[in-house]
């Protein structure tokens, strides 16, 4: 008796054992999801917050340079290890910038002792001009050469003369230069100058190859420009060695220079903000934007724009810097540009992002002279005789929160708008990543899907729960569920491979079919409702469907052979052509009609199978009580079984919807990926997974596109999370108001 | 050995009901479900404004023959009745007879309470909206009246558009019986109206049920035979798919003239 007892307790403990371990594996398994899930989104919001930081600056070497001489022009290297001045003697200085020998002068030389005018061409060339009053230009490029002694980088300054050391005569008149401005382009050059005579001539310099000796013959030509105002207080040249910018006081003159033989002036604006003079006006890479700084601190973006078939010089946008703008400096390869103000303000700006990233006092003695340095990551500074270096964080100035979710007004385009462009073939391009084009795309996708889906699929279930003998629904849910493993990518490759060109040459066919189905099968029904009795009778049971489906593979033949007839008659025998002409609609052959009709069926088994069970649940004693209080059986469906599942019906509809938000194969197969934005059924769209699909390849690790995918993913996450959330909420109450179990 | 009654014998009082008397009459009702039949020639008058009931083992029939009369049977696919059932001397199982307006006539409630998930003011006048009444006054009127008449007026009128599934069950079952009266049927059937209950509210249902056969001809089944005694007017014992012994409550609970009715009110089965 009392071993059994024991035995008892015993086996007791071993319960108690079995079922904590059960009940602490099955806890820390429902943790690991959720932390899983917490590991994502905080992956997820790791990669993207450097977007957001906000951009710092910070002093990292200084030293005081030898030259008393003003400092005409500032430069850096890549590796920002050595820097040039170019100073007002006409002197070349390279100083060290490496900690072992900071400030050391490297090597320095005198370009011309005598000069009148001084220009730079645009950053990226990184050359300087010297005119004298002979009427004659010396070019010159500070160069860096990288070698590799014992495995370590050397970097060595030289001094390069592209067109030679020599004075090269521009004016044959010989008369002295008081202002110019000169670009190198790949295989060409000019040079812009006015002379003291108040002559502007423009002077070319085209390359071509000696095909033997592979040497470089420049062909020179000069040319007048035409109606020079008497006063020119600056001249740019555009890269492209297409426009020619010519700033008398607050007037600005565009020459179109691309044909030497027709040089004209194209537009003559007047450039400064209200109640101010402008000070500067410098090109932002790839040259489209001009931008012209004001002495109340207004700085204001400039840029061609197409209206009513003519290009336009149209003002843009402005930013404001603190005070009195002294200089412009355009950043590298970026849209960003740094000012200095006569307050000793240093302030950061980026055209795309609209906004003043940074300002910051770095010079008590007022005007200063700043240079970028070619990666954008650090800022030097030339003030009383030192030189002082500050790395600059400032890796992502073009993504702020108004240029991914507002409309934007990139360089070239008419207005702003909402574009996704994210790469181009050029290195000058302003990268477009406006979130809101894809993530309309994929509302746009997911609508058309759930247009298709959720009449097809609550009908279904609704048809299969309620309706359906139990023998025919033990084959036709099992079915249905089973489509749901059908890999979307085999979907994908039907939907654009097979459906959209079959779409797109049975147009009319494929519109017949949304009328002659219904109309099929009400008129089946009303055929059946009037046979005899005793036939009805041995329909009844559920096997409506034998009659139904010979019915519509007949509808749906007979439509789709009636389509090429149709559109002869109608649509004047193209019907793509006549709904571009005469309607309007643009046509894509992979469009959303095609995306509604494949993600329609990846997500109908979802929407079926849930749905499916919500009405099969719904207890019979309701069903019974509404029958026998007179109600025939549409009734009970109607007013009570629906009711009833609704909450089912609702998250299934949801789940649906969930799922067509993140379906990616099927909509980068079947959509085109042409980010628009346009309700049109007829045109494609590129949704927020195929783009994250298509893109991350492509796209640089830490890069402001990769981490724009990054926060694309994000927003999905939110998209699904936010379905899901709003299903779970509405099931829940719903479930209070109508359910009992 | 179980010996057929002869139908003279079982059925003495109430063959004699004239027409007018008569709410129902069931003339050699045959049903079959598939193969296996569950009622055998099953006849029986049952009188207009009194309480029937049907007693018997679990199996015997009783629920079946009680769905038979509003053709809730007509649900089951496999279900074949042969045979009459005759209201105002029309056959209900006629094909002319549309089914929807034969369950107007005939109410039925179900053995647990099964309102909508809809408010109790909604759940009242569920049958009167189907029949397409919209005018205000008369679902107000016609909602008042069945709670009165199912006894729960007092204890909802101040929450009518609550949801239903507040209520107790045997609240939610008397709400059931206002719903089923809304319509103003000829014939209440009660499906074990109690068993899911306790007992006071099978009480409260009980004295319902006498104040209902006022208006209605009620047909009730139970598996409570003190039940039948208290409520109903005439008792109909079953067995095995047959009518074994008809007659009114006393007589049947008193002196009943069939062995197995006797064994069966005295609990030696069932």
């Amino acid at each position: 008796m009392h071993a059994d007892l024991a035995n008892t307790l015993q086996a007791d403990k071993k319960r108690v054992i079995k079922d904590k371990l059960v009940k602490y594996s099955i806890s820390s398994g429902g943790a690991l999801v959720l932390l899983t899930l917490l590991l994502i989104f905080a992956y997820l919001l790791y990669v993207v917050s450097p977007i957001f930081a906000p951009v710092t600056i910070e002093a990292k070497k200084e030293f005081a340079y030898s030259n008393d001489a003003d400092v005409l022009a500032l430069g850096l290297d890549e590796q920002n290890e050595i820097t040039y001045q170019v100073t007002a003697d006409g002197k070349l200085f390279f100083y060290s910038l490496r900690d072992n020998d900071l400030g050391d002068l490297l090597l320095s030389e005198t370009i011309s002792s005598s000069y009148t005018a001084f220009a730079k061409a645009s950053a990226s060339a990184g050359a300087y001009l010297f005119a004298d009053q002979h009427g004659r230009v010396k070019i010159f490029q500070p160069t860096f050469s990288t070698s590799y002694p014992d495995d370590l980088r050397l970097i060595t300054p030289e001094i390069s003369y592209p067109f030679g050391s020599a004075w090269m005569q521009i004016d044959a008149l010989e008369q002295k230069i008081t202002s110019a401005s000169f670009e190198l382009a790949e295989q060409s050059a000019a040079v812009a100058v006015v002379t003291a005579d108040g002559r502007g001539i423009y002077y070319l310099l085209t390359a071509s190859e000696n095909i033997i000796s592979d040497q470089l013959l420049w062909e020179k030509q000069a040319v007048v420009l035409p109606s020079l105002p008497h006063r020119v207080d600056q001249m740019l040249l555009s890269p492209d060695l297409n426009n020619l910018f010519v700033r008398s006081g607050n007037n600005l003159l565009v020459y179109d220079v691309s044909d030497i033989a027709d040089i004209r002036v194209k537009s003559a604006v007047t450039i400064n903000a209200v109640d101010a003079d402008v000070t500067d006006m410098q090109l932002l890479t790839g040259a489209s934007s001009l931008m012209v700084a004001n002495d109340n601190g207004v700085i204001s973006q400039w840029f061609e724009v197409l209206q009513d078939n003519k290009r336009t010089f149209t003002f843009i946008r402005d930013f404001k810097a603190p005070d009195n703008v002294t200089a412009i400096t355009p950043e590298y390869f970026r849209k960003g540009f740094l000012t200095t103000d006569s307050q000793g303000y240093l302030s950061l700006f980026h055209t795309t992002g609209g906004t003043r990233l940074l300002t910051t006092k770095l010079s008590d003695n007022g005007t200063f002279l700043a240079a970028a340095s070619p990666r954008a990551d650090a800022v030097l500074i030339a003030d009383n005789s030192r030189l002082r270096l500050f790395a600059v964080d400032n890796d992502h100035p073009e993504i702020t929160w108004s240029a991914l979710w507002q409309k934007v007004w990139y360089e070239g385009y008419p207005q702003a708008q909402y574009i996704w462009q994210s790469t181009s073939a050029s290195d000058d391009f302003e990268a477009k990543m406006s979130l809101v084009p894809i993530s309309f795309g994929t509302i746009k996708a997911a609508f058309y899907a759930m247009l298709f889906a959720v009449p097809i699929a609550v009908s279904a279930a609704v048809y299969t729960a309620y309706f359906m003998s139990p023998a025919i629904r033990s084959y036709i849910k099992p079915t249905v569920e089973i489509m749901e493993a059908l890999p979307t990518v085999i979907l994908g490759f039907l939907a654009g491979l097979w459906l959209a060109p079959l779409i797109e040459s049975h147009l009319p066919g494929i519109i017949l079919l949304l009328f002659s189905l219904p109309l099929s099968i009400l008129a089946t029904a009303f055929i059946c409702s009037i046979l005899p009795r005793n036939i009805q009778d041995s329909l009844s049971g559920g096997y409506h469907p034998l009659i139904l489906i010979p019915v519509l593979l007949l509808a749906g033949y007979l439509s789709m052979r009636c389509s090429g007839t149709l559109e002869l008659w109608l649509f004047d025998g193209d019907t793509r052509m006549f709904l571009t002409n005469e309607l309007g609609i643009d046509y894509d052959q992979r469009n959303s009609l095609v995306v509604g009709i494949a993600m329609g069926f990846a997500v109908i088994p979802t929407i079926f199978s849930i749905a499916e069970d919500a009405v099969f649940t719904v207890p019979k004693s309701l069903t019974m009580g509404s029958l026998a209080l007179g109600a025939t059986p549409w009734q009970t469906l109607t007013k009570v079984v629906i009711l009833t599942a609704s909450p089912g019906i609702f998250s299934a509809v949801m789940m649906g919807a969930g799922r067509a938000v993140g379906e990616t194969m099927i909509v980068l197969m079947a959509t085109g990926n042409t980010p628009i934005m346009d309700w049109n059924i007829f045109e494609g769209m590129r949704t927020l997974s195929a783009n994250i699909a298509v893109e991350m390849p492509e796209s640089e690790v830490g890069s402001s596109h990769y981490r724009i995918l990054f926060l694309a993913a994000f927003v999905l996450f939110i998209f699904t999370f936010f379905f899901n959330t709003v299903a779970e909420f509405v099931r829940q109450r719903l479930r209070e108001k109508y359910s009992r179990l | 050995m179980i010996t057929l009654a002869t139908p003279a014998a079982d059925t003495q009082a109430l063959t004699g009901l004239s027409a007018a008397q008569t709410a129902l009459e069931i003339k050699k009702l045959d049903l079959y479900y598939a193969e296996k039949q569950a009622l055998y020639d099953v006849s029986m008058k049952i009188p207009k404004g009194k309480v029937t009931a049907f007693i018997g083992p679990s199996g015997c029939g009783k629920s079946t023959l009680l769905r038979c009369i509003n053709r809730m049977n007509d649900l089951v696919d496999s279900c074949r009745v042969e045979g009459r059932i005759e209201l105002q001397g029309i056959n209900i199982y006629d094909k002319s007879v549309d089914v929807a307006s034969l369950r107007r006539r005939i109410g039925m409630v179900f053995q647990s309470p099964n309102p909508f998930p809809k408010s109790i003011y909604e759940n009242v006048i569920y049958g009167l909206r189907l029949q397409g009444i919209k005018d205000r006054r008369t679902l107000d009127e016609a909602a008042e009246n069945s709670l009165r008449a199912a006894a729960l007026w007092n204890e909802v009128k101040d929450r009518l558009h609550d949801n239903a599934f507040g209520l107790s069950g045997g609240q939610q079952q008397r709400l059931v019986i206002a719903r089923a009266i809304a319509i103003g049927p000829e014939v209440l059937l009660l499906d074990e109206p109690t068993s899911a209950l306790d007992p006071i509210s099978t009480l409260t249902i009980e004295e319902l049920i006498s104040e209902l056969k006022k208006k209605f001809t009620v047909v009730i089944v139970t598996h409570n035979m003190q039940q039948a005694a208290r409520v109903s007017d005439q008792t109909a014992f079953m067995y095995m798919g047959k009518l074994i012994e008809y007659s009114d409550t006393n007589t049947l609970f008193t002196t009943p003239l069939q062995k197995q009715t006797e064994d069966y009110i005295t609990g030696r089965y069932g």
